[in-house]
């Protein structure tokens, strides 16, 4: 994803088009057993993305012909995929241990991870995360949160 | 007509609905002071907190962030040269050099006049425009409708400007969301895989959540950690102090109001395109244009009038029409959604009192902007500039997962507004436009039942589609939008070269 790709093929807009024409293929399998009414608007537009995803790795390859830098992705690539993974994880964290010792986690976790490194500041913003949460969604609108699949078994 | 707006008036003056507005406006300066983050963003985390809330006190929130985060755009832009929001660029032409030069203080108090004058014009334009043009739309029927939703997704992907391909990429991905589900007719399910998650389709905020607001999250985290650091004197000279030196700006103001109205209702174009558009026809219209860039505070009050004025017309087409002019309308669109109003002529008829005071909420945010914005709360508001961005990134996090869950209580639509977050990132990053895809999620299944109204009408001849003179009008209209913009810089190319031959 870097903004000079050697591989002309590995260019993040090419990438995007392959996916897109695959994924949108795949989709048309499940349309072929539906009511030809039913199945009008989902198959033009998954045809149409074929179509477009098709005029989109042309022009990408085009481009890299004339020797194009590809469009740039990300400026660290590193630290989207790990923020990405950490938004993934506390999802998984509020499923499997519950809302609040996942929020109670991963508030200071992703802060310190991406450079914030107070131990007060830290501590004293997760207690106001939690407090503030508690406060408005489980004390005054009564809004039940996961407790954690993990204790159930 | 315009009757039901004053009916409306009283639903609009309890204390909870004016409480919304305030707390709105106040997070929309906050949102929009910080740089990163947009209304847009703002009102996506913001959607799934409003289930529980009658629908006023919902609107009047996400008016109140909209007017908010147009100004609140104009603090970082002023301090720091860094615009809070994408509509905030042109203020830094001559907000910055101001602050450099200690009037920092004076250009935000300008932003704050203008912005709140802007955004009221925009409303008085919303409550005089949006009442006609909703009773000539109850003429349509379900061929008309089908045209309409057609001639919407064109608009906004043609005269959005950019790669025509990526947009339609984009309204096609949201239309085939949009089909996820029950087929609305038949009943069997489409693209389900099984799960009974999936069943009543793909919940608008799911989208909107994962499309506005994790992007936004994980480019605040892709940065590493920097503390802004703003001129610590801003001037505290009292509004009404300063108020009689912003007076020569009254032209600029109208003009920029004007500017900001026309440019609001165009699909596609928004607060920046306004800005600038503004800025330049001020520039052009000053006695002193070599001034401008080095600290005029006229440029600022082109800037900031022109990007608020966008605001509440470009709910003009989208309440009327269920075309949004901004991205920002596209959310709302899903906000309306959520509360079971469905934009269009039958929302004026079914639900005058919260249509009509949905535009009251937005005169009356544009006005509280100028109280709530003065000297001591900018000097407030220009300290958020110091918060960690890592830590303001974690708690986003945590409130998009509890607004998504909230929705129905599970963790599915938790991981879809995930992989949603994913796709949204790429696009965003490889300029696909997002707002089509919202466009496309609203009106796709909208398009698909009234055509199928329309063919069974019709017993499935397709004719039907091209029956009437409405119709026609329509897909003329559909044409000219998707050829227009081509035909147009043929033309400007061709007689460009012929002046150059």
């Amino acid at each position: 994803m870097s903004q000079n790709t050697p591989n002309r093929f590995l260019r993040p807009e090419t990438l995007t088009a392959i996916g897109l024409i695959v994924v949108a293929a795949g989709f048309l399998i499940p349309t072929a057993a539906l009511r030809p009414l039913s199945a009008l608007l989902p198959a033009a537009m998954l045809i149409a993305l074929i179509v477009l995803g098709a005029m989109l790795l042309i022009s990408d390859q085009r481009e890299a012909a004339k020797g194009e830098p590809a469009a740039a992705m990300t400026k660290a690539p590193k630290r989207v995929l790990a923020a990405f993974a950490l938004i993934a994880l506390y999802a998984l964290g509020v499923d499997f241990i519950g809302f609040y010792p996942a929020t109670a986690i991963s508030v200071p976790l992703v802060a310190f991870a991406f450079g914030y490194r107070h131990p007060l500041g830290l501590a004293l913003s997760t207690l106001i995360v939690l407090s503030a949460i508690w406060l408005i969604f489980s004390f005054a609108m009564y809004q039940e949160f996961p407790t954690g699949r993990l204790w159930s078994l | 007509m315009y009757l039901d707006l004053l009916h409306a008036l009283p639903h609009v003056l309890s204390l909870t609905n004016f409480l919304a507005v305030t707390i709105g406006v106040v997070a929309g300066i906050v949102v929009g002071a910080l740089p990163g983050l947009s209304a847009t963003m703002a009102i996506s985390v913001l959607v799934p907190f409003t289930f529980g809330l009658e629908p006023l006190v919902a609107l009047g929130l996400m008016a109140g962030i909209y007017n908010g985060a147009m100004y609140g755009g104009a603090i970082p832009a002023v301090l720091l040269r860094i615009p809070g929001t994408p509509a905030a660029v042109a203020t830094t032409f001559d907000g910055y050099p101001m602050a450099q030069k200690g009037e920092g203080g004076f250009a935000l108090q300008v932003a704050v006049v203008s912005s709140s004058i802007g955004g009221i014009a925009s409303a008085f334009a919303l409550m005089l425009l949006a009442p006609p043009l909703s009773k000539l739309t109850l003429l349509f029927g379900p061929a008309e409708v089908f045209w309409i939703a057609v001639f919407a997704m064109c608009s906004i992907i043609f005269m959005l400007g950019g790669n025509v391909v990526k947009g339609l990429i984009s309204a096609c991905f949201g239309v085939f969301v949009s089909v996820v589900g029950s087929d609305p007719i038949f009943g069997n399910d489409r693209y389900t895989f099984g799960y009974l998650e999936l069943l009543d389709g793909i919940n608008i905020v799911i989208l909107l959540v994962g499309l506005y607001a994790l992007p936004p999250v994980l480019d605040l985290l892709e940065s590493p950690l920097k503390t802004d650091t703003a001129n610590e004197n801003l001037g505290t000279e009292p509004i009404w102090r300063t108020l009689p030196r912003m007076m020569r700006f009254w032209k600029t103001w109208l003009r920029g109001s004007l500017i900001g109205i026309w440019i609001g209702i165009l699909p596609g174009a928004g607060g920046s395109m306004a800005a600038f558009m503004s800025y330049n026809e001020a520039r052009r219209a000053s006695k002193t244009p070599e001034s401008w860039g080095h600290g005029e505070p006229e440029g600022v009050a082109a800037a900031e009038v022109a990007n608020n004025a966008d605001t509440a017309s470009a709910l003009i087409p989208a309440l009327t029409l269920g075309i949004p002019g901004t991205s920002v309308a596209a959310v709302m669109l899903g906000g309306l959604l959520i509360h079971g109003l469905q934009p269009g002529p039958m929302l004026f008829r079914e639900n005058p009192d919260i249509v009509f005071g949905f535009m009251w909420q937005f005169l009356f945010g544009a006005i509280l902007l100028l109280f709530l914005g003065g000297s001591l709360a900018t000097n407030s508001f220009a300290k958020l500039l110091k918060l960690p961005r890592p830590l303001l990134g974690s708690v986003i996090i945590v409130l998009m997962v509890i607004g998504v869950y909230s929705i129905h209580g599970r963790m599915f639509d938790v991981y879809l507004m995930l992989g949603f977050g994913a796709v949204g990132y790429v696009m965003d990053k490889l300029k696909f436009p997002l707002p089509p895809v919202v466009l496309g999620l609203i009106l796709g299944a909208f398009a698909e039942e009234n055509l199928r109204l329309s063919l069974r009408i019709g017993r499935g001849d397709w004719g039907i589609l091209f029956a009437n003179h409405t119709s026609q009008v329509l897909v003329a209209l559909t044409i000219a939008v998707v050829f227009g913009p081509s035909l147009k810089r043929r033309y400007w190319d061709n007689r460009k070269s012929g002046a150059q031959g």
